[in-house]
């Protein structure tokens, strides 16, 4: 009996439950319509409102790192503020993976619910999002001048002549290095300029007979190295068209023989992840480091060895004649997503700070130390003082140099999938396999993973 | 004792000993890291610093909410494991006790739901879970509410068959006993078996908890807003800085660990009792 009555209250309540939720849709219909009604009095009223007092909507930016990225918008926000008070920014941080994982998912649900209006995307990565989403992104082409920015970012943002992202942080490259290992093992700073890779080997060499340290670190699992000098011959994985370009490419090629003629030069320390690769220079185990000018925060960490560093120029390569002294790893843009809603409140705000506004990057200079890819940042206040830890250097006014320089290559859309694949081949090669017959394998790997 | 059994009793206390450093390792890394500066812990110290309190105090300086995220996780898991005990143990238990033609077709439905991994159902679910926001009594479950995270991990396939083969153990006699004496079948359920069964509720908390709180890739994709975000999430969100604080990091990671640590240690002999026990079923 009892099992009976808990057996109809159970249904009973499903019922009730199915009810309410067939009541509430029909509820709905009817609110949704009045709330048009209403909706279409309060858009009025804060259409008024926003003729009165700039505007009323909220816009929604994601990106990563609080203490850069994040920082960024902050700032930002605050200058936008002064001339647009009502606008309301919300600045989300989240990992890059995860917000790639979240794009990924909502756009090809078509839903988009929660998505951002502004997102930052990595260069490496913008072309894949806008083939595959053009219709998702706007076109900015009316808010920016591709002619303000240094050439190598904007081709990264662009696609049939039309501009979808505001090309954001420089990731121009740099040879960071110890003046007093340098001196100590026989040579000056001006053996660090117009510095080639078979010199900087030799260097290396002597630093390590005279010091007793390696002269940069070599992470198996990370091949940027090659990336960047590739980039600085002007190639890159894949050609202009986008297509793989592996096998028969004469920088790559060129790439993996500096490469491994670093490897083979014993000078180097082998590392594995990003910690061992940040404590190797903090504890002053290795004269150099050849990376992004994104680690100068990094460097400067160890205070105790403040004014021992000079930054130089990159290294180019002997034997490549295209290649120059400058190349760049990694950066960024921002993208407005323009089916979420506020497309022209997006755009204003990017056309009024990070498209245009040269008092914001000198004062991201100063705070977060931002080499913009704005040229004409180059000529603010702050990107002409020197820097104490590196000796006095200007070292900003240095990194916009070079990256002015930066050759302009096509990432292609799949930098990271080809990445993969390159360091296994990059691997086998040096440790001794034939570098043509290796490079073709992997050129037909590679087709077959990005199905070409 | 024997010789012979003596250096195997040694050989086995390295081999233990061994694999206990190995294993404790990681977490002293941890703790020792939470108590020193960035800088120091990427040149390697080993010792515990003076730096607890800063991180700390960096921590919830940060604009990454962090309170919020252990309140928010802390809340889901809570709910989960508390819902999850009542469904998942109920359709275990009625696999088992009743019988029926459907019963083993059904439960391996059920079974082969395991078998699909959770990418490929990643965006069908993100599709279904944003329509839920435009119907009054699910948008409870919607996107961006705590709900999405919770109604997804109630009933979960291995949940239901960890408790139907714990329920094998379970003596049948006793629930004929209790029809005899007049016990409805809620109640045998209720009155019964869930106090026989404690260590087993006890292993399925502290798996569940375990699982509701280190997970990461749907509530990475239902939660849009700041302040609906889980732990796991926000730790996410700090570790890809350019120059990522460690010191911080670690120090969120330490505080992270405690509320499965404390379950963990609170259930240890249940849980290892309720474990074995489905192993003899």
């Amino acid at each position: 009996m009892k099992l009976k009555r808990v057996f109809a209250v159970l249904l009973a309540s499903t019922m009730v439950m199915g009810m309410t939720a067939c009541g509430g849709s029909g509820d709905t219909k009817g609110t949704s319509d009045q709330k048009e009604g209403t909706t279409a009095t309060s858009e009025k009223s804060t259409e008024e409102a926003a003729q009165e007092a700039g505007e009323g909507d909220a816009l929604t930016v994601w990106a990563w790192d609080e203490a850069f990225n994040i920082k960024a918008v902050e700032v930002a926000k605050e200058i936008y503020a002064k001339t647009n008070p009502d606008v309301k920014i919300d600045v989300v941080t989240m990992a890059q993976d995860d917000i790639v994982t979240k794009l990924n998912t909502s756009l090809s649900s078509g839903s988009y619910e929660g998505l951002p209006d502004i997102v930052l995307i990595e260069d490496y990565k913008a072309q894949g999002y806008l083939t595959s989403y053009l219709d998702e992104f706007a076109d900015l082409s009316d808010i920016m001048n591709p002619a303000d920015f240094a050439g190598y970012k904007t081709a990264v943002n662009e696609i049939d002549g039309k501009t979808y992202g505001i090309p954001f942080d420089s990731g121009v490259a740099a040879t960071f290095y110890r003046t007093d290992y340098i001196e100590q093992a026989g040579y000056t700073q001006e053996d660090m300029q117009n510095l080639t890779w078979d010199k900087y080997i030799e260097i290396g060499k002597a630093v390590k007979e005279k010091c007793g340290v390696d002269m940069c670190t070599l992470d198996p699992s990370d091949i940027g190295q090659i990336r960047m000098m590739m980039q600085s011959a002007g190639a890159w994985y894949s050609g202009d068209d986008g297509k793989v370009t592996i096998a028969d490419n004469q920088g790559l090629k060129d790439a993996i023989t500096t490469y491994k003629a670093l490897v083979e030069s014993g000078c180097t320390k082998q590392i594995s992840g990003w910690d061992p690769f940040v404590g190797a220079f903090n504890n002053g185990e290795v004269a150099s480091v050849v990376t992004g000018c994104w680690i100068a925060p990094s460097v400067q960490k160890a205070e105790d060895q403040s004014g021992k560093w000079a930054v130089a120029p990159f290294p180019k390569m002997d034997a490549n004649a295209e290649s120059v002294n400058a190349s760049s790893i990694g950066g960024g843009g921002w993208y407005v997503l323009k089916n979420v809603g506020n497309e022209a409140a997006a755009k204003d705000f990017l056309k009024n700070t990070f498209a245009s506004n040269v008092d914001l990057m000198n004062q991201l200079a100063a705070d977060i130390t931002l080499v913009s890819t704005m040229n004409a940042a180059a000529e603010a206040e702050n990107y002409k003082k020197g820097n104490d830890f590196f000796g006095g250097q200007e070292i900003f006014s240095d990194f916009a140099t070079w990256t002015s320089e930066v050759p302009s290559v096509n990432y292609g859309m799949n930098t990271y999938v080809l990445e993969d694949l390159m360091t296994e081949a990059v691997q086998a090669i040096v440790s001794g396999a034939d570098m043509d017959s290796t490079l073709k394998d992997y050129q037909a790997q590679a087709e077959a993973a990005t199905a070409q | 004792m024997s010789k012979k059994s003596r250096v195997m009793n040694v050989l086995q206390y390295v081999v233990l000993t061994i694999l206990s450093i190995i294993s404790i390792f990681p977490f002293f890394w941890m703790i020792i890291a939470a108590t020193n500066k960035s800088v120091d812990v990427t040149k390697g110290t080993m010792v515990p610093g003076t730096y607890l309190l800063e991180n700390i105090k960096n921590l919830m300086g940060s604009d990454l909410q962090y309170l919020t995220a252990f309140k928010n996780s802390l809340i889901i898991a809570v709910v989960t494991t508390a819902l999850a005990m009542v469904v998942s143990s109920a359709a275990g238990y009625a696999f088992e006790v009743y019988k029926s033609k459907a019963r083993d077709r059904v439960f391996s439905i059920v079974l082969l739901s395991m078998m699909v991994p959770f990418a490929a159902l990643m965006v069908p679910l993100f599709r279904l879970f944003s329509k839920f926001n435009n119907i009054p009594v699910l948008k409870w479950i919607g996107l961006n509410s705590t709900g999405s995270v919770i109604i997804i991990a109630v009933a979960t396939a291995f949940l239901i068959f960890f408790f139907r083969q714990n329920t094998k153990t379970f003596p049948r006699e006793l629930i004929e006993a209790s029809r005899i004496d007049g016990l409805g079948e809620f109640k045998i359920f209720t009155k019964i078996y869930m106090p026989t069964m404690k260590s087993t509720y006890a292993a399925a908390v502290v798996v569940t908890f375990m699982a509701s709180w280190n997970n990461y890739l749907w509530p990475l994709i239902a939660l849009q807003s700041e302040e609906k975000r889980t732990l796991p999430l926000v730790i996410s969100a700090m570790g890809s800085s350019y120059t990522p604080d460690y010191g911080m990091i670690m120090t969120a990671v330490v505080i992270a660990t405690l509320p499965t640590a404390i379950i963990f240690f609170i259930m240890q002999k249940q849980f290892v009792a309720g474990m074995t026990g489905s192993v003899k079923g």
